[in-house]
């Protein structure tokens, strides 16, 4: 169950994006779970038709899914459409999806930036969109060649076919039935899961996912050129116009969908984030080991280690400063030291568990923001609870912490009353001296909490970024100052959507 | 969560160095273990019976419900409801006991500033009532804590990394005249790396723990402190942050923070 704040944050972006219906529908799916277009309908007040095309974006961008579940006791089925929260938010973060690519693939980002202005298209669509940006002058792309751009994104897992439309999916098997997604759902753990289970069912495998196109052959090529748009001297001739003639010769693949693959772009954001927030921590010497690590990972076999080959790893740093006079006992002893240890699969390969520094750098997160907000006393007491699994008795806090027994005193009651730790009464046993004792333990919920007071941040930067367009549109003698002002806020928007992403997607 | 257990008594109140009262054992040992019950320090044993004979009966008993109070001592209000003296009697007997004879003394729980704790005279309260190695009269002695964080850090900056024994070592060395204990250092260095001063490691034995044995706790200066990203904006530490909404009478384009932190007074 997404959060009160963060219903209203991905409210607020299909709202800059799409307009205020869409918005509406948006969150209404997002309040009350999936559910049928009559009921989205008589929820909303608006017409079929209006929720129609509404839902129609959404889904072309890749924020609904549309799935079928039984009606009644019957065969009959019902389409529900069900909201992505996730793929909402990351619509916060294509600049830094262009910026993988960028830095990864550069003759593609074109390609990539036309799948996340449009959602979904098809290889067809891309090729006419990449022809119609070419600029006067320039040489206009041969299909072949975006074709091969194209087909670089998706071995790289960076594009992707589109899920199923409309998968079956039983949510009693759920074991929850259709009556109550109706209602505002409850319980936090069954929701989550329907709705994973819902996006699962949908997904085809990995295989087909990342299905490249396959390359036509030079006859076939041939076949369907046209002598007005050949280019010269290129030793496979495309037609760059000929979309038509050649979409009926490859309809299969020219019909298929494709769409980002946010899961890899989070992934290569994940750790860009790991690798930059240990740099700082590093001893001297072990930076150009670690920087080698990352630069040599090739492939992962799951989103939470990253695995790299020790040759690669020492091809890198021998590139490196100072590098080259290391020797393979020192790189593989740092490795070691950088918690990297050698994989499971291949004794010849180092794998880092990114989970744990994506772990640590939330608790470090919240202990910043509690020292900034409560003092140094809080930071230390806040910690104490973090790293002990049990409850704490106030006088073991007095004690570890040697603080001041009226600052420790008061301290844990501002962050009790702030709801970032939980008291607990124990009454005491005989011959103690005392007839009762305080436990404290960090609140279960007080990461929840945090995440909710991010999305509440970003929702007013986005209000102040709103309110300050307003400023400009209204015709301010001050326009210039406004500009700079909006930049800052864009960039801190921009800055906390890190934290977002830290506490959310990694 | 069990009580507190009491920490031991000093060993060798003599060594105790100027800024700090006595020794004791780690907190985390401490209450790993059951609380002990209250009883005397064994060193010291219950008047003989021949200056016990001289007291009045009431204070004699008295006094030996003191004793058997131990080192934790016994409040005023126990010692009237165990002996069935009114206020005023009581008072008078233990003015007694302490003023007059001296076999007893008064002790101000550090945890209950406002009551009185009587003991024998020969014991020394328990940690649990003084607040143990770093207080100073009731009171936290701050100035001694900080000077031996200091005199750690020092230490952990000269050495690289570190083991409690070393850091205790060069300390001893630099400054003879104190007598720190190596409690007293491991509670000083666990502070410190809460408050991320300094990194609690294990050693591995290889590379800059060469000097070390393998898994031996070893301490390092903590590396430039993380975090910090959602203080950037003025949301992060908003203390209204939870009557701040889109359309109420606080949101961010009525919000004061914002207006300073973008200096928006133009």
């Amino acid at each position: 169950m997404v959060s009160q704040h963060g219903i209203l944050l991905a409210a607020g972006i299909i709202f800059d994006h799409f307009g205020p219906l869409v918005s509406k529908v948006c969150r209404c799916l997002l309040r009350h779970g999936a559910l049928p277009l009559q009921e989205i309908v008589r929820r909303l007040d608006l017409s079929p038709g209006q929720v129609k095309n509404s839902l129609l974006v959404l889904i072309q961008h890749n924020c609904v899914q549309a799935f079928s579940s039984p009606r009644g006791g019957g065969d009959k089925t019902a389409t529900h459409y069900l909201a992505i929260f996730d793929n909402i938010l990351h619509r916060l973060r294509f600049s830094k999806f262009l910026s993988v690519i960028r830095a990864d693939i550069p003759e593609s980002e074109a390609l990539l930036e036309g799948l996340l202005h449009n959602g979904r298209l098809t290889f067809d669509q891309l090729v006419e969109r990449a022809i119609y940006k070419v600029t006067e002058g320039s040489i206009r792309p041969a299909r072949e060649e975006i074709r091969m751009n194209f087909n670089k994104l998706v071995y790289a897992h960076y594009v992707e076919r589109c899920p199923k439309p409309e998968p079956f999916v039983d949510p009693l098997q759920d074991e929850q039935p259709t009556s109550t997604r109706k209602r505002v759902p409850k319980t936090v753990g069954k929701d989550l899961s329907f709705d994973k289970k819902v996006v699962n069912t949908a997904a085809l495998s990995d295989a087909e996912k990342f299905s490249e196109i396959p390359y036509i052959t030079e006859d076939a090529s041939h076949a369907n050129d046209s002598p007005h748009s050949a280019i010269a001297g290129a030793k496979r001739k495309h037609e760059a116009l000929g979309v038509d003639e050649e979409l009926n010769s490859t309809i299969a693949e020219n019909e298929v969908l494709w769409r980002a693959n946010f899961e890899k772009f989070i992934f290569c954001l994940k750790k860009k984030f790991c690798a930059e927030r240990k740099k700082p921590k590093l001893r001297v010497g072990t930076r150009p080991i670690w920087e080698a690590f990352f630069e040599a990972n090739l492939t992962n076999k799951d989103d939470n280690s990253v695995t790299s080959p020790l040759n690669g790893i020492l091809a890198r740093v021998g590139q490196k400063e100072g590098g080259t006079s290391m020797t393979i006992d020192h790189v593989t002893r740092v490795l070691e030291e950088l918690n990297c240890s050698p994989s499971s699969e291949d004794p010849d390969a180092f794998t880092l568990d990114l989970s744990r520094i994506v772990e640590a750098s939330r608790y470090e997160e919240m202990e910043s923001l509690v020292k900034k907000k409560y003092g140094q006393e809080a930071f230390t007491i806040f910690r104490l609870l973090v790293t002990q699994d049990c409850p704490v008795e106030t006088d073991k806090i007095i004690d570890t912490t040697i603080l001041d027994k009226q600052i420790v005193h008061g301290t844990l009651y501002k962050l009790w009353k702030d709801d970032y730790i939980d008291s607990e009464r124990i009454a005491s046993g005989t011959g103690t001296g005392n007839s009762q004792f305080f436990v404290w333990r960090v609140k279960n919920t007080f990461q929840e909490q945090f995440i909710d007071n991010l999305y509440h941040a970003a929702l007013n930067l986005r209000q102040m970024i709103n309110y300050i367009i307003e400023l400009l549109l209204e015709g301010s003698k001050d326009e210039t100052k406004l500009r700079h002002r909006k930049n800052i806020l864009i960039l801190a928007l921009t800055r906390h959507d890190d934290s977002l992403m830290l506490f959310h997607d990694f | 969560m069990p009580p507190r257990k009491r920490p031991p008594q000093p060993t060798n109140a003599s060594e105790t160095p100027p800024e700090v009262k006595t020794r004791i054992s780690p907190p985390s040992k401490l209450c790993a273990a059951a609380p002990p019950a209250p009883g005397p320090a064994p060193s010291v044993s219950i008047l003989p019976a021949n200056i016990l004979g001289s007291f009045p009966p009431p204070e004699r008993e008295i006094y030996k419900l003191v004793f058997s109070g131990g080192d934790k001592g016994m409040t005023q209000t126990d010692i009237r409801i165990k002996m069935g003296m009114t206020a005023s009697t009581l008072t008078k007997h233990m003015r007694a006991l302490v003023n007059t004879k001296g076999v007893l003394k008064v002790v101000t729980n550090v945890h209950k500033r406002g009551e009185k704790i009587y003991m024998d005279a020969r014991v020394d309260p328990s940690p649990e009532i003084t607040g143990g190695t770093w207080y100073r009269n009731g009171q936290l002695d701050s100035e001694a804590v900080a000077s031996v964080r200091l005199r750690c850090l020092d230490q952990v900056e000269k050495l690289g990394v570190a083991t409690a024994d070393s850091i205790l070592s060069g300390i001893s060395r630099d400054y003879p005249s104190v007598g720190y204990s190596i409690e007293q250092i491991r509670d000083i260095l666990r502070t410190m790396a809460l408050d991320m001063v300094l990194e609690e490691v294990r050693s591995t034995g290889v590379g800059e723990f060469s000097d070390l044995r393998a898994g031996r706790v070893c301490y390092r200066r903590g590396g430039a402190p993380q975090g910090g990203m959602m203080e950037g904006i003025p949301c992060g530490v908003c203390p209204r942050i939870d009557e701040c909404s889109p359309e109420g009478v606080i949101s961010p384009s009525t919000c004061v923070y914002y207006k300073k932190w973008l200096q928006m007074d133009f």
